[in-house]
């Protein structure tokens, strides 16, 4: 299939795409059961309170899925995405408002590859965290 | 009680995994992918593939149980609780897509400290039928002041 984007009308630096989604407490618990991680740190309020978090947190994993639909909705070609390296730094609690985003880094002719930097944030009580940072996604375009 | 540095390297019991069309289509639900080419076939035929796709991160799926099997390894001495998921990577080859066929074999491809923390690096290359690699997942596991203990 072909490509939404052209890599000619490609710059590094450019912001890439923006994707938010409001993390609800029942679809972290259909994320478990998607996944088949149980883990009770993202189920169980008391287990989260007895390891030090006000709540439960989602999955990384949970993060890590919405940063690499923003990747193939921006690129449309999934078979586009060659390679995604996250990092998880900070917890995603219910409620809060996930913005998974991208910015072009590096634009080679050549190769066909782009290089993105993506990351997710949040903003709590009035200060952006990074549950996904120092983050990268590759895709190569036909 | 530190984790057994020695173990990198070590390889575990082959996972086969077949990429089920109702799973897939349960985990687009969960990460809320509305992308047709994931949920309908004649979508993602029209897009030029011959079976629906499975999304970027559905290997999780498969590497519950491929890391596992490392995290529970009695020999590496893992403290699970105090574990957290640290980093991902995918490595695709190819799109994965529904009724691929697969298998791994896991493989600690790191271990080591960092000050107080620990860190494990679990790589699983899952490769279809025909042996062709089709996505290289790498999982980072940090265990959270357990070095030197």
């Amino acid at each position: 299939m072909e490509p939404k984007v052209r890599i000619e009308d490609l710059q590094a630096g450019e912001e890439a795409f923006s994707l938010s989604k409001v993390v609800k407490r029942e679809e972290v618990k259909a994320y478990a059961d998607a996944s088949g991680d149980q883990n009770p740190l993202h189920q169980d309020d008391n287990f989260a309170r007895s390891v030090g978090f006000p709540g439960i947190i989602a999955h990384g994993m949970f993060s890590m899925a919405l940063v690499a639909k923003a990747v193939t909705d921006w690129v449309g070609d999934p078979g586009a995405l060659k390679r995604i390296r996250v990092q998880f730094r900070a917890p995603v609690f219910m409620a809060e408002a996930l913005v998974a985003r991208g910015r072009v880094d590096q634009v080679d002719p050549s190769s066909r590859r782009v290089t993105l930097s993506v990351w997710a944030e949040v903003d709590r009580a009035g200060e952006r965290q990074l549950p996904v940072k120092n983050s990268r996604a590759e895709v190569e375009l036909s | 009680m530190a984790m057994n540095y020695a173990l990198k390297g070590k390889t575990y019991q082959e996972v086969t995994f077949t990429v089920d069309r109702d799973r897939v289509l349960q985990f687009c639900d969960a990460i809320g992918e509305d992308n047709p080419i994931f949920r309908d076939p004649a979508a993602a035929k029209e897009a030029g593939y011959d079976e629906q796709l499975a999304p970027p991160t559905f290997p999780t799926v498969m590497q519950i149980m491929t890391s596992g099997q490392v995290v529970m390894d009695q020999e590496l001495g893992l403290n699970y609780m105090m574990v957290v998921h640290a980093e991902q990577e995918y490595e695709y080859h190819r799109p994965l897509k529904v009724g691929d066929e697969l298998t791994a074999v896991p493989r600690i491809a790191d271990a080591y400290a960092r000050g107080p923390n620990e860190f494990l690096v679990i790589e699983a290359e899952m490769r279809d039928r025909s042996g062709e690699t089709v996505v290289v997942a790498r999982s980072t596991l940090l265990s959270r002041g357990t070095a030197g203990g």
